[in-house]
Order: C-alpha cells, then structure tokens, then sequence
C-alpha cells in the first residue's frame, strides 16, 4: 500500500467514526432492547438476595417482590391480606394453629445455574421457615445465620411447629396466640425459598449460593449482579400470575440521589427511587415525569447508645433531645415533606396518639440538665449518619450537620460518622455508636411493626433496635397488646408504651415522611407499596 | 510564587527588571498577574473580608439565590447554601484554604525537591543515576494514586492529602534541579569558585542558586497550578479537606446533591477554582515569554 | 543497543520490585487488623483466626509472608475485595480494560487535534491562528476536570439531552465480557441488535472522553508548538532557506521528524495526568473503570483492594513510560539524555 493510499483510508475512517458520532448522538429514540426492558435506579447495593437476612429495603427491594413471593400478600391498597403461594388459609378457634392450602402449579425459576425438576409444594415452605427457626437446620448457619427480621419479633419463640400435611398443604402451629402473624407472613422477609435448589447446593458443597444466586417463584429471574452497578433481571414466562411486565429489568444502582434524578431525567431511569427533597419541585414541574407520592408508614429518629454511658442516664438523653430544633430539622431535611413525629406510629396507623406531648426545643434546661448529669461543656459524642437515602430520613449527613450546631449551643461537640451501608449496620449492630440517625418503615401495617422491632430487648441482638435499650415493662406492655385482637385494648397497651418512650427517651422520634418515587411517563403500572418493597409484576411500557 | 521573588532585586535588580519589563508588555499577562495578587489578598485578608463566619447556619435563609437573580437578597451576594451558611464567605475562605494551601505545599516540595536536586547534581555517580532514573519512574504514578494510599493509611483531611501531592511534586524539582546544577558545574564561574577554593556548600548558596529563581519561578507556577486542581479533586472526591474547612473541591461535591435547584452552588466554586489556575497559567505562561525574549533582546 | 535494553528492564525490575514492596508492605500499614486488611476476611472465630494466619504465613517469618505474597501475585490469587467478597483479580480484569479504553481515546483524540494544531501555531507563531491555539491551550488547562464534566454535564445531558451521562453502555444491552473494551466487544458479541448497542455505547464513550482529553490536547499543543519553534530557529533551517528551498519542503523533510521524536516521550508521560483525570472523570460518569473502582474501594477501606489496585496501575503506568522511554531512546540515537517536560 502507498503513502496516497494509506492516508486516504485513515481520512476515511476518521470520517467514518465521525459520522457515526454523530448519527449516534442524535438518534435518542428507543430501540428494540430498550423498548422491551425497563430501568429501575435504586439507591444501592442489596447485602444478599435473600430478605431473610436483611431488615434493609434495599435488600428487599432487590429481591423480595421480583425473585420469590410470599404464603401472603398485602393489598397495596388497603393492607388487607391476600392470598399469595398459599391459596387459603385456616386460623384454629384457639388461635394456635394455621393451616395453609398451597397452590398448585407454581414453577420455580430456570437459569443458568439450576434446573428444577418439580414445583413449588409444602416441602418448601417447611424448608424456607425452618431455616431461621430451627437452630440445627444444615441451612441455619450459611450466611451468618442472622435472621434480624424474624429475631426481633421473637418469632422463633412463637412458633412451635412447622409441618408438612401433605403435597400442598402445611400446618404451623404457634406456643401463644400472635394477632400479626399473617402480616408477618406477608412482609417482605417472609419469602418462599426452593427447598430442591437448597439441597442441590449442600450436595455441590455450596450452600452460601443460596442467598446469592437465588432461585424462587417470583415474577422475574436473577440474571447478573455486580456490586455497586447493576443488577439484571429477566421475565419469568411461566410466572402463575398472569402478568405484564417487561422482558428485561434491570436495577441501575446509584447511591447519590440527584445523580438518580439526573438519570430520570436523560432517559436513562424510567423510575427512581427516593427522588431527594430537592428536586421535588423539578420532577412536578417537568411534563414527561410524574411524581407518586404517599404518607408513608415510617418514623424517622434519632436513637441513643443507651448501653454506652452517659447515654444510659435518662436525664443527658433528655437533655441533647431538648437541644434539638426538631421544626427546623423538618424545613431544612424534609424541606416542610413530613410531619412532625412525637411517637414512633404515623398518624396513619389506627395505634397513633394524636394528644402526645412532645419534647420542645429548649436548651436552657437542656444545659441544666447536662451539668445535672455532671456532664460539663465540651463535651464530645459522635452521631451516625446513614449513608442512604431513605424517606425516613432523606439527608442524614445534613441533618447531623444541623444538629452539631444546636448541640454545639449546649456545649457538646459532635463528631459525625459515616461508612457505607452494610458497614454502618454491621458496626450499629455491634454497638459502637453514640447515637444514630436512622429509621423504619413499616414492614406491614400492624402497630406491632413499629413497636417490637425498634425497642423491645429481643430486638438488640438482631440489631433493630438500635437505641439498644432494654425496658422490661416496655416489653411487657407489647406482649400484651399482641395477645389481644381487640384493637381498642391494643391501642391503650400501645399509649401507655409512648409514656414510657417519652418519660426514658432511648430515641428522639423525628418525623414520619412523605414516601416518593418519581416515575418516566412512559412507564404505567408503578405504584408506592406502603407495605415493603417495589414491585415491577405489571408495569408497562406504553408505545 | 512569581511576585515573591520579584522583591529580591536588591541582588540583581537589572536582569529582574528586564523581566519585569518584557512582562508588562503583555496586556493578558498582567491582567493574569492582578488576578493572581486578588488571590493572594484573598487568601491572607478572608477573615477581614468575610461578612460571615463561613460555618453559621441559618435555618431561616436556606438556598436563597445570589444577588443578581429576581429573588437574590444584597444581605448574601452569591445566595446561601442548603444549611442557610453565606456562600460569598464560603468561597472566600474557599479560596483561603485551596489557594493557602497549595502555595503552602509548594513551597515544601520546591524547598525539598531543590535541596535533593541539588545533591544529586553536584555529586556524581551511579548512585546519583540510579537514584534519578528510579525517582523518574516513580514520578509518573499518577496523584490520586499515591493520594489514594495515604488517605487509606492516615485517614482523610486537608494535610494529609497535602503530603500526597508534596511526594508527586518532588521529583519535579529534584529533576529540574539535578539538570541545572549539572549543567552550571561545567561551567568557567563555578571553576572559578573552586580555584578560589569555595566549599561546596558555598559555590550552591552564592553563585548557583540565584541564578536558579528564573527556572525555579517558572516551574512553581507550573506545580502551583497542579496543586490547585489536585487539592480541589481530592476535596472533590471527599478524600482531601473535611467539614468544617471549607474548600472549594469539597463544597462544590457538597452541592452537587442541589445542582437543579441551585446551580450557582456548583458553578461558584468551580469558577473560582478554574480563575485561580487559570491567573497562575497566564502569569506562567508571561512569566516563560518574558524570560525567553530577554535572552533574545 | 543491546546495553541499553539491558539498563531499561534492569531499570524496569527495580522500580517493580519496589513497587511490589510498597504494596506488600501496605497491608502491615493499613489500620486495624492486618489479618483482615490482607486476606480481606474478617474471621468470625478463633480457630478461623488461626486457619487464616496460617493459610497466610502469618505466623512465619517476614520473608516467607513476601514470598508466599509473591508467589499469589505471579499466580493470579490476588485476594478478595473486602466490601463484596469477589476475587480481585476478576474485579479487576473487568474495571481496568474500562479505564484503558477511556484513555486510549482520549490518548487517541489528544494526538489527532492536539498535534495539527500545534503543528500550524508554531509554523505561523504570533499569527492570530497561533495567538487563537495558545489561548485555547492555556483556558482548556486550567479547567479543574471535575468541573469540565459537570459543565458537560449540564449542558449535554440535562438540557439538550443528546448525550446520557452515566455508565458504558445502558445495562439493557447485556454484552458479554471479552476483551474488556466495551466497543470490541460489541462488534464480537453474537447479538442481534449489535448496531445499536454500539451506537449506544459511542454515545456513552463522547463526554468522559471529551472531558479527558481536554486537559491533554492543550498539553500537546503546547509541546509541539514549542517544539516547531525551537526546530524552526535552528540552523540547518536557515541553511535550507538560503540554498533556496521552501518552507514547506524545509519542514515537511526536516522539521517535523526532528521536531517530533522529541516530543514522544513527554507525551507518553501525561498518561500520569491522563489516569489521574480518568478516575475523577469516572466517579462522576459512573464509568465502571479502575479509579472508580478504587474511590469506591477508599470510601469503603476495602484495603484488600486498594493494595493490589495500586499496584496494578502504578505497574501499568511504570511499564508504559520506560517502554516509551526505550524506545525513543533507541529511535533517537542523537539524545543521549532523557529531558523531562518544561511546558
């Protein structure tokens, strides 16, 4: 080849990769692929795809509503229990025993890593429930074999039995009547597992892949996972619901909130979680978004290390609580989104108390009350903020920010910690915060759900309960409303519990906040499910 | 650093002034400079001229826009942040701390990097050559690299992201240096010194190094300019300054999260940051130009 | 010839070694316990703990731990990242390709529009084409890079919405892993919708490159600028012009080789400058390469991590220079000196 030659097909292949450029550049239309798949961008990376493991939403949300189902369902409407994998149900007069008809015909997933030779039948079930419940079971240890949800309800002392009747139908008995129950069993955490996939896997010698390439029946297959980026799903076509959800779905993970705006906006997400407080008024204004939003189940706080002094002494905890602006926490953090919590329930919940006092902002005493404690000025603790973005709780760092200037009124010097997600719980877990900002979203719309879960002693082990407080009348009062269906006596047991938060503050409740998901036009079918995760079964792309 | 070493003229004033000259022919030149002397102010006076402490919050001003827009308020020229806190003295204490600190980290790499420079050139030897080849390929690690594993060993903040840059600037000066001194010790005046029987010492002090500001001024300007963009990637990337200094990488990755609502908060600091290198580039390149045509002329 | 091979990879394997015992060392530097900033494992028990220390040599002495640790790195068993539990090495065969194939482009786009313009400017200096590329050259680097991205940003993807601003290519294209260079492996890949994937994936490819580049175009507009001038000042030059040639002639002939052979190298050296650049560009395209990689691994203390990603870049950009170094040395036999860049 000549000189001539040679620079005449450099030429044009730098027109050439030019013109593609350029054509690439202006043909934004959807193509086929993109057409047919949808993209969710989540807020992060799910510990494990199994919710049995994990309190946390993202893991839940990764998994729980796409991968496996559940023996029950919630009407995302009303909260009223439904039938899922379990085609009915029978509850004894006694209360004891429940006794579930399974469906029939309930294919498990088929990929590229197992192959099921039979359907979903009782044998699963027993299996997915004896796996946190019996300490023995081979499957109990794989993982960690922390099973928080489940722990810090106790139900590992409720239920006595699991049994399997025949094919399709099992029989749990309970040690002591237990009104949320069923809505345990339809939370996000309370998945059905392939009992054949598990078994499958101890013979492999790989029991621990359970959790991270699952199997279930759900309306959508595990494809891939890299961590921080993205997760892939597929349809599963042989899915016993009659669904209409796209072919591919895909979770784009991206932590930072205005960076999933950012993406809405471009085209690049056609749905967002957690949409930040700030671009609220963006999204409204823009015509090809809409905004979804909801009051949502969920309290937003500030939880004192009460196992760690001085914040074992009710008066310092009493005190920093009082330091604290919280009307200004609201308008700078939820920009006015949320209300003003003054106990752990919503106003939602049929269990919330509209006449609780609440603690002011007053840090006069608050002062007082410090050198009451012997706690002079100059004083130093640490407040943890989350690393995500929750509605709870949509700028944690923010608000610690806040608060280290109102404490730094009273004379305590704040040092505010953070770590990425799965360090944050794993180092709360363990006990070595001051205090944290953090929160809950309610899991199901019992009472019970707030209560048992953040502050019983039960629930420090299992870390929910992250003010690590242990009050054994507190504990008293939550066992009895369980034990009662009678939802006006529940409501009294429940009040009396609000004293007892409100005389011992083990946390500052902050607020209950608007939940919000921002959505692409184009994308019909998304909804906010108050109770747990987000769920793509019949979301649609319109043409 | 230019300006500093334009006050030594009592020692050479004639050579110093021809450069002063052929610089003010350059009208971008001294604008670059005037710039350059605003930074400087800044950066010393921030304390005077802030009308805020840079760290207050005020809850009840919080994201106002700056001055010039509809709804801006002459009490916050460039508006507030998302805690109410005065961007205007954010980014003059900004300035304070990014610019501060690079002339700061500066002025240690050129310091070591001469006093190594320097020995490696008046001695001569395998070691020496050893030695520079070595330092030259570790010299293109990459910053953040090597910023990546100090903060991984001593924690992040401003200092230690500091010293990452200092071990990246080094080998800069040591090479420019090592070649100078190299080329000067062939030379008939450094003979001269050794025939008087001047110490090694003393030939560096008296007839080497003044005639070593022209080079070193120039490749200051050059690693001020990285160090400024360095410093504010670091702070960018959350792994250089912490809260509560305030630097202007770091603020600009803070607003990020508010980028819509807000703009100005992203597009200020990053302004300032791009004005300050770009000042320093100019006098720079003045600084080359000036140099070169008095050699000519 | 052969001398000077032998001094560049004598210089070549000591640099690695030290390099090696930098990164070996840091695992004793890292804070907190060392067991787990090496193995990436935090041992649940006591007889783990014990297993761990002796699968690695902890309990021998330190030469045994650099050889048991040399031995891993030549063998490819580099550890697991300690935030997801993934074997290094395949991390890192996929993040890294990510990060070559940003800076070859933008590499590729520096010398294409960096060198011609600097060609023209310093042929017809003080000429307003010349005053045009300086003063572009001087603006383009001061730009924080940072901020050029978020500018691009803005304008590109939020408000014209041309361009999307995140990632390689949009995940709904499921291009299997091969060379690591996400174009190549679309064009290899049995898919139907190949076409567009790649248009895709070009789209993807325009603003970090862009952003990258920038910085590095007006360096080397600045070097060959300089270059020209100095070669076109020489006397040879003036010799040429006497016996009648014409510019043109004179540089095509002359000029240009000798004014660029120089050169080479000290571009070759801002691939320092082009990897800094790429990994804040990364974080903020969410580009899954190295230096996102690492940011991440450093916000998490995956120290596991951080140790074998040092060394695999520190090692790529050391291997880069002293090859390029060698071989502008072997090519330019009138340098006996290797000069490093006065801009």
């Amino acid at each position: 080849m000549n000189l001539k030659n040679q620079s005449s097909t450099i030429k044009s292949i730098i027109l050439l990769s030019f013109s593609l450029i350029l054509m690439s550049a202006c043909s934004k239309q959807k193509t086929q692929i993109t057409q047919a798949g949808i993209t969710f961008c989540s807020e992060g990376s799910p510990a494990s795809f199994n919710p049995q493991l994990d309190t946390s939403s993202t893991t839940a949300d990764a998994s729980s509503h796409q991968v496996y189902d559940r023996l029950l369902e919630f009407n995302t409407e009303n909260g009223e229990i439904e039938p899922g994998l379990a085609s009915s149900w029978l509850v004894s007069n006694d209360s004891l025993t429940y006794t579930f008809q399974l469906r029939k015909g309930v294919s498990f997933h088929d990929t590229s890593y197992f192959t099921p030779t039979r359907n979903f039948n009782a044998d699963d079930v027993v299996f997915s429930i004896d796996r946190w419940r019996v300490n023995s079971h081979p499957y109990h240890d794989i993982s960690g074999g922390s099973y928080p949800y489940f722990q810090s309800l106790g139900l590992k002392s409720t239920i006595k039995n699991v049994d399997r009747i025949n094919g399709y139908r099992v029989e749990i008995s309970l040690y002591k009547p237990d009104s949320s129950f069923l809505a345990n069993l339809a939370t996000d955490f309370s998945v059905i597992l392939s009992a054949e996939y598990a078994i499958n896997l101890l013979e492999k010698g790989s029991p621990s892949n359970l959790d991270v390439l699952p199997i279930g029946t759900g309306p959508y297959k595990f494809v891939s996972y890299r961590k921080d980026q993205f997760i892939r799903y597929q349809r599963h076509h042989d899915y016993f619901l009659n669904t209409t959800g796209p072919e591919n779905l895909v979770f784009d993970i991206t932590p930072k909130s205005s960076l999933r705006v950012a993406k809405l906006i471009t085209g690049e997400c056609d749905a967002v979680a957690f949409p930040s407080q700030n671009d609220l008024e963006i999204i409204r204004e823009r015509e090809d978004l809409t905004l979804l939003e909801k009051p949502g189940l969920n309290v937003g706080f500030w939880a004192f290390n009460t196992s760690k002094p001085p914040f074992d002494n009710p008066k310092v905890r009493r005190a920093l609580a009082l330091a604290i602006d919280k009307t200004s926490l609201l308008e700078t953090v939820y920009l006015g989104q949320a209300t003003r919590a003054k106990s752990l329930v919503p106003s939602a919940s049929w269990a919330h108390q509209s006449n609780m006092q609440d603690i002011g902002y007053n840090p006069v005493i608050a002062r007082k009350l410090l050198d009451e404690a012997g706690i002079s000025s100059g004083f130093t603790m640490n407040i943890w903020a989350m690393p995500v973005q929750r509605a709870y709780n949509p700028n944690a760092m923010k608000m610690a920010q806040l608060m280290s200037t109102y404490l730094a009124e009273v004379g305590v010097t704040v040092n505010i910690v953070s770590y990425d997600w799965t360090r944050f719980r794993e180092n709360l877990t363990a006990g070595m915060h001051d205090s944290v900002l953090i929160g809950w979203s309610a899991d199901n719309g019992d009472p019970d759900n707030f209560y048992r879960p953040l502050l019983t002693c039960a629930a420090i082990p299992s870390g929910t309960n992250r003010a690590r407080w242990c009050n054994p009348e507190y504990d008293d009062l939550i066992e009895s409303a369980l034990k009662t269906e009678d939802s006006n006596a529940r409501r009294i047991f429940y009040h009396r519990a609000n004293q007892i938060i409100f005389r011992e503050i083990p946390l500052v409740p902050i607020a209950h906040a608007f939940q919000y998901q921002a959505v692409n036009n184009q994308i019909e079918g998304i909804t906010i499910n108050p109770f747990g995760g987000i769920r793509f079964d019949d979301v649609v792309r319109k043409q | 650093m230019a300006q500093f070493n334009l006050y030594e003229e009592e020692f050479h004033p004639s050579p110093l002034m021809h450069i002063w000259l052929e610089f003010k022919r350059s009208h971008f030149a001294l604008i670059g400079f005037a710039i350059l002397l605003l930074f400087c102010a800044i950066a010393i006076l921030a304390p005077l001229l802030a009308p805020y402490d840079p760290n207050i919050q005020n809850t009840n001003a919080i994201l106002l826009p700056p001055a010039w827009e509809a709804n801006g308020s002459i009490a916050h020229i460039f508006g507030t942040d998302t805690l109410g806190r005065d961007v205007f003295s954010r980014t003059l204490y900004g300035c304070q701390v990014t610019f501060g600190s690079s002339v700061l980290l500066v002025l240690i790499a050129s310091t070591i990097g001469v006093a190594l420079g320097t020995l490696a050139g008046m001695k001569k030897g395998i070691k020496s050559s050893v030695l520079n080849h070595l330092l030259d390929s570790l010299m293109a690690i990459p910053t953040l690299l090597v910023a990546i594993i100090i903060v991984a060993i001593l924690g992040t903040g401003l200092w230690n992201s500091m010293w990452a840059i200092i071990l990246v600037l080094i080998p800069q000066f040591v090479h420019q240096t090592r070649s100078f001194v190299r080329e000067e010790m062939k030379k008939d005046y450094i003979l001269l010194d050794k025939l008087d029987g001047a110490s090694s010492p003393r030939i560096f002090w008296s007839s080497i190094l003044p005639g070593m500001f022209e080079l070193l001024a120039v490749q200051s300007t050059l690693a001020l300019s990285v160090a400024i963009i360095d410093i504010s990637a670091l702070g960018f990337l959350n792994l250089g300054a912490q809260s509560p200094v305030v630097e202007l990488g770091a603020s600009l990755s803070q607003s990020l999260e508010v980028a819509y609502s807000a703009p100005w908060l992203v597009a200020l600091p990053g302004f300032f940051i791009f004005l300050m290198v770009l000042s320093i580039n100019i006098v720079g390149e003045g600084l080359r130009t000036a140099l070169r045509n008095r050699l000519i002329h | 010839m052969n001398n000077l091979l032998l001094r560049y990879i004598n210089l070549m394997v000591v640099t690695i070694t030290i390099l090696i015992i930098i990164s070996f060392s840091l695992g004793y530097l890292f804070p907190g316990d060392t067991l787990t900033n090496i193995s990436g494992i935090v041992p649940q028990s006591e007889e783990q703990r014990i297993a761990l220390e002796a699968a690695f040599k902890l309990d021998r002495s330190i030469f045994v731990q650099f050889w048991y640790y040399l031995d891993n790195l030549v063998s490819g068993d580099w550890g697991v990242s300690f935030s997801s539990q993934v074997s290094l090495i395949d991390e890192i065969s996929i993040a890294f390709p990510a990060t070559l194939e940003l800076i070859t482009y933008a590499l590729l786009i520096s010398i294409f529009i960096g060198i011609p313009i600097g060609f023209i400017g310093g042929i017809w200096h003080h000429k307003p084409f010349d005053f045009g590329a300086v003063t572009f050259s001087v603006v383009s680097y001061s730009f924080p890079v940072f901020w050029l991205a978020l500018i691009f940003i803005t304008i590109f993807c939020l408000q014209l919405g041309y361009l999307p601003l995140s990632g390689r290519v949009n995940f709904l294209y499921d291009i299997p892993h091969n060379s690591g260079f996400i174009l190549w492996d679309i064009l290899v890949a049995d898919s139907p919708n190949k076409k567009d994937a790649f248009a895709d994936a070009l789209r993807h490819l325009i603003l970090p490159t862009a952003s990258i580049a920038l910085v590095t175009t007006a360096i080397f507009i600045r070097f060959t600028r300089r270059s020209i001038m100095d070669e076109m000042q020489k006397g040879y030059i003036d010799a040429a012009k006497s016996r009648g040639f014409t510019t043109k002639q004179i540089f095509f002939k002359h000029g240009l080789r000798n004014s660029l052979l120089p050169i080479i190298p000290l571009m070759a050296l801002q691939i320092s400058t082009l990897m800094t650049n790429a990994m804040v560009v990364e974080t903020i395209f969410s580009w899954p390469g190295i230096g996102n990689w690492l940011i991440q691994a450093i916000y998490q203390r995956d120290y596991p991590a951080i140790r074998i990603g040092m060394l695999v870049v520190s090692i790529f950009v050391v291997t880069f220079t002293i090859s390029i170094e060698f071989i502008s040395r072997a090519f330019d036999p009138a340098r006996d000196k290797f000069e490093r860049g006065t801009v």
